[in-house]
C-alpha cells in the first residue's frame, strides 16, 4: 500500500476488525459480480470504493432508461451502452487503483464455471432463477462463498452461503427452477429497496474477505413497508442435488 | 390446536402435516418456502413433519429479481 492508499482507505483502516491486515486481504481479493442492475450497482460501487483488488463485472445487457431509477452506477449518458463497460468506466473513476475486468456475455455453462473457479467470492446480483441456480451450483462445485440477494416490490431476500455448506445451499431453500411470476419488470421495485439488498451484499462480502464472521446460515427477509427483518435458519436438504445430501440424486 | 400462519392466529386439526396444511389452504405450489418457528423446513420434510400447538408457520415466495 502506498501513501494514497493509506489516505483512501483510512476510515476503514481505523477499524480494528479491518486494519492493515484486512485491507491487504481486500486488495488481494477477486470478486465476481454477476448482474449489474439494482443490486450490482451499489454492491460494485462499495466494493470498488473499499479497495477489493479485482472486480469481475458480468452483465450482457445494455443500459436502458428504465434502469436509471434504481441502477445508481449509471447515468443518462450511458443509455444504450453495455452495462459492463459503463460500469468499468465509472468504477475506474471512483478507484483507479483496482483492476476491473468485464464479461459482456451471459454467464452460463463453462464460462460461468471458469469465472467462478478463480475468484475469492461471488455476488449473485442477477435477475432470474435459472442464473441463480447455475451460480449456486458453480459456487458449490468450486467451494466459493456466495452472497445471494434479490428484491421485488417492497421485499428483499439475502443469503450468505459459505463452504462447507453446513446449513445447505441456495437450492436447499429453493428446489424449483421455475421463474417467480413477480419480477422488477412485471411487479416493479423501489430503488432504495433493491439498494439496501445490494449494499448488504457488499457489506457481507467485506466481512467474508477480511475475516469478520458473516451473517451466514440464515435467509434474511426484508419487508420495506414495515421496515422489518426476519432471520430464518437454513437447514441442509438431505435430497439436495447440488450440495450433496445423503439421499441426493445428482442433477 | 392453535397455530400462527403468516403472523395470523389460526385454528387447525390435530396431527396435521405441513403438506396437509398447505393443501388445505390451497397454497401447496412451486416457488414457495416454509419456516416453522424461524427454521426453514426443506421441501422433502413437508409430507412427514407434523404441526404442534403454538407453531409459527411462515410461508413465503422466492424472489429472483435484482
Amino acid at each position: 500500500m502506498n501513501d494514497t492508499d493509506f489516505m483512501r482507505y483510512s476510515r476503514q483502516l481505523l477499524l480494528e476488525d479491518v486494519a492493515f491486515e484486512g485491507q491487504k486481504k481486500l486488495l488481494a481479493s477477486r470478486v465476481l459480480i454477476v448482474g449489474l442492475g439494482g443490486l450490482g450497482s451499489p454492491a460494485a460501487l462499495y466494493l470498488a470504493a473499499a479497495g477489493v483488488g479485482t472486480l469481475i463485472l458480468a452483465d450482457d445487457d445494455n443500459v436502458h432508461i428504465s434502469n436509471l431509477q434504481r441502477q445508481i452506477l449509471f447515468t443518462s449518458q450511458d443509455i444504450g451502452q453495455p452495462k459492463s463497460q459503463a460500469a468499468q468506466r465509472h468504477l475506474k473513476q471512483l478507484n483507479p487503483g483496482i483492476e476491473l475486468q468485464v464479461i459482456s456475455d451471459r454467464l452460463h455453462g463453462e464460462a460461468l464455471n471458469q469465472a467462478v473457479s478463480n475468484v475469492s467470492l461471488v455476488l449473485d446480483c442477477s435477475d432470474n432463477m435459472a442464473t441463480r441456480q447455475a451460480i449456486n451450483a458453480a459456487c458449490v462445485t468450486h467451494n466459493k462463498p456466495l452472497i445471494s440477494a434479490s428484491a421485488v416490490g417492497f421485499g428483499g431476500q439475502l443469503m450468505v452461503l459459505t463452504p462447507p455448506w453446513e446449513h445447505g445451499c441456495y437450492r436447499c431453500v429453493w428446489p424449483d427452477e421455475n421463474e417467480p411470476e413477480r419480477n422488477c419488470r412485471t411487479a416493479g421495485v423501489l430503488g432504495p429497496v433493491v439498494g439496501v439488498m445490494g449494499t448488504l451484499q457488499a457489506l457481507e462480502a467485506i466481512k467474508v474477505l477480511t475475516g469478520i464472521i458473516p451473517a451466514s446460515g440464515s435467509l434474511r427477509l426484508f419487508d420495506a413497508r414495515q421496515h422489518s427483518w426476519r432471520a430464518l435458519s437454513m437447514q441442509k436438504s438431505a435430497r439436495c442435488p447440488v450440495c450433496g445430501g445423503t439421499d441426493a440424486h445428482p442433477l | 390446536m392453535r397455530i400462527h400462519f403468516n403472523d395470523e392466529p389460526m385454528q387447525c386439526a390435530d396431527s396435521l402435516t405441513l403438506a396437509n396444511l398447505l393443501e388445505h389452504l390451497r397454497l401447496l405450489k412451486p416457488g414457495v418456502a416454509l419456516a416453522v418457528n424461524q427454521i426453514i423446513v426443506p421441501r422433502e420434510l413437508w409430507e412427514a413433519q407434523e404441526l404442534h400447538d403454538g407453531d409459527q408457520i411462515l410461508l413465503f415466495q422466492a424472489i429472483a429479481g435484482g
